[in-house]
């Protein structure tokens, strides 16, 4: 394994979004590092030039969305190895993916799509965690999914899956707190326990974001749009997950209705009270 | 209880058609119908991908209102999904799409100015090559000279059409406050579009010289290329094309 101490302290970061690049390069906001969607630096124009210039003032975290670990069908071979000449060129801090699916007979879906926990399904996960490890020669970090829907036949909580998927291939685990709270919210759940259960040691960075609330048939669902501030419940859960996972590497994660930088950079601010707050209380973690 | 690649093939479905039997059954329901449920994943991807689209084509969007857009793009997705994750790779078959879709067809000039939004998609993000240096031309022999085929750089396209679509694409563009009416019975253009410095555009070129890069750039030789130019305007000088061909950045190699 090269490249990367997934344990690295970064402090709090944003997602740089296409709005924001030209500004960011031009006014360098203090902000502790910078995360991209790899898929939007495959090409090989502008947009990868300009996180080139960003690189060397800024750790950098590549946040996979496309690689669909989940997926019964084998991996696009395509897709990890524009991964791995990117990584080779940005040698990113963190390179993490999701708990999910979003390819199926060689079509796309461009959503982090809900997979049913069963012995089959991890065995498939981890299949694909171990592939992508070996190819990239780094530690992934798997995110925690937001979800709408669970299956019937699912037999394994989510925590204990991941714990599963942990054990079985060494990848880390990305905690977005805010998909947590949308989680339970949406299928039932209590947050803190689902904190409390997930292995604390092998959590290397937190998301956080906001959420929109719709109405669907009578029936309030939290759509995790990242779309407005960092919900007050989020807040009080990411010091509940600093208190556990002490003070890991946080991304504040902005993606539509997109404010002005200075708005983003001000989140970040916010996160960094509570992340110092935690630094400066000594929490390790919790073994 | 379905496997796991069953359960995908029919979630696929069910994103871009009528829910599934099978898969409403393996739905947890917790106080909501499955369906529903399943309808919040369908809209997102449809809507997600539609919004892909509307950045890569903007002023199509604007010449159509955005709800033809959305229905135009909600056709497109159905028929053409996209097949790999990196999406700023997604809408190449677009403006052929537009150019047959019977709702659009009044709008004779809409497929072009797609086409020239989807040349600009590709020069950003064209892999950004060195240009050749001029230099390395110069021992050779004017017979060789002629038999000269070039690599034009991977971020131009050269694209011809039958209406002002510079025009139509500058008079949408939001943050230039531009009104002037474009006279549609104007004529053609012929377009160069390609990466200059850090920025991506187009300019116009005559006819002869647009014959005389096209020539090139489907890989004839220089002399057959001139010949072409020549055949399009008795005025069209050889020389001053060749010298602004290999001084402005467009070429990044050649073979003899």
């Amino acid at each position: 394994m090269v490249h990367m101490s997934t344990n690295a302290k970064l402090g709090v970061g944003i997602g740089l979004r296409a709005p924001h690049v030209t500004e960011v390069l031009a006014t360098r906001p203090a902000i502790g590092w910078l995360e991209v969607h790899a898929e939007n630096y495959m090409g090989e124009g502008a947009p990868l030039a300009a996180l080139e210039r960003l690189r060397a003032d800024y750790p950098l975290s590549l946040h996979g969305v496309g690689l669909s670990l989940g997926s019964a069908e084998a991996l696009n071979d395509r897709h990890l190895s524009r991964l791995q000449r990117l990584i080779a060129r940005l040698e990113p801090a963190f390179v993490s993916e999701h708990l999910s699916w979003s390819i199926a007979g060689g079509t796309y879906l461009n959503h982090l799509l809900p997979l049913p926990y069963t012995e089959e399904t991890l065995e498939v996960v981890a299949q694909h965690v171990m592939h992508t490890q070996e190819v990239l020669q780094c530690r992934l970090l798997i995110e925690n999914p937001s979800s709408y829907l669970r299956f019937v036949h699912s037999t394994i909580p989510e925590p204990e899956f991941l714990e599963e998927l942990v054990r079985r291939t060494g990848c880390g685990l990305l905690c977005d707190v805010n998909n947590i709270y949308v989680s339970c919210g949406n299928l039932g759940g209590d947050p803190v326990a689902y904190l409390e259960a997930l292995p604390a040691q092998a959590v290397g960075e937190i998301h956080l974001a906001g959420h929109a609330v719709n109405d669907t048939d009578g029936r309030a669902i939290l759509i995790d749009d990242h779309g407005a501030p960092v919900s007050d419940a989020v807040w009080a859960l990411y010091d509940h997950a600093l208190a556990r996972f002490g003070p890991v590497s946080t991304l504040i994660e902005w993606d539509t209705n997109i404010p002005e930088l200075a708005r983003l950079c001000a989140e970040a601010h916010t996160a960094e009270r509570f992340w110092q707050r935690a630094e400066e209380a000594g929490y390790a973690g919790v073994a | 209880m379905p496997v796991l690649h069953e359960l995908q093939a029919a979630f696929l479905q069910a994103m871009f058609g009528p829910d599934e039997p099978q898969l409403l059954e393996a739905i947890a329901g917790d106080g909501l119908l499955p369906a529903a449920r399943l309808q919040i994943y369908r809209h997102h991807v449809l809507t997600s991908l539609t919004e892909v689209l509307q950045a890569t084509f903007p002023v199509v969007c604007r010449l159509v209102d955005e709800r033809f857009f959305r229905y135009a793009a909600d056709a497109y997705i159905r028929q053409y999904p996209p097949k790999a994750p990196c999406l700023f790779e997604y809408g190449a078959d677009f403006p052929a799409f537009l150019a047959a879709f019977p709702p659009c067809r009044h709008l004779a000039y809409l497929a072009d100015v797609a086409r020239l939004e989807w040349a600009l998609n590709t020069a950003l993000h064209a892999e950004v090559r060195a240009p050749l240096d001029p230099t390395e031309l110069g021992g050779l022999a004017p017979h060789d000279m002629a038999q000269l085929t070039f690599q034009f750089d991977p971020s131009v396209t050269l694209l011809d059409s039958p209406w002002p679509i510079d025009q139509i694409w500058h008079v949408h563009q939001v943050d230039e406050e531009v009104y002037a009416p474009v006279d549609l019975s104007a004529g053609g253009v012929a377009l160069e579009i390609r990466r200059w410095e850090d920025d991506v555009g187009f300019r116009r070129l005559d006819h002869s010289l647009y014959t005389f890069r096209t020539t090139l750039a489907a890989g004839h030789a220089l002399a057959t290329a001139a010949e072409a130019a020549l055949a399009v305007s008795q005025e069209f000088d050889c020389v001053t094309a060749l010298h602004e061909l290999l001084t402005d950045s467009v070429i990044s190699g050649f073979t003899l």
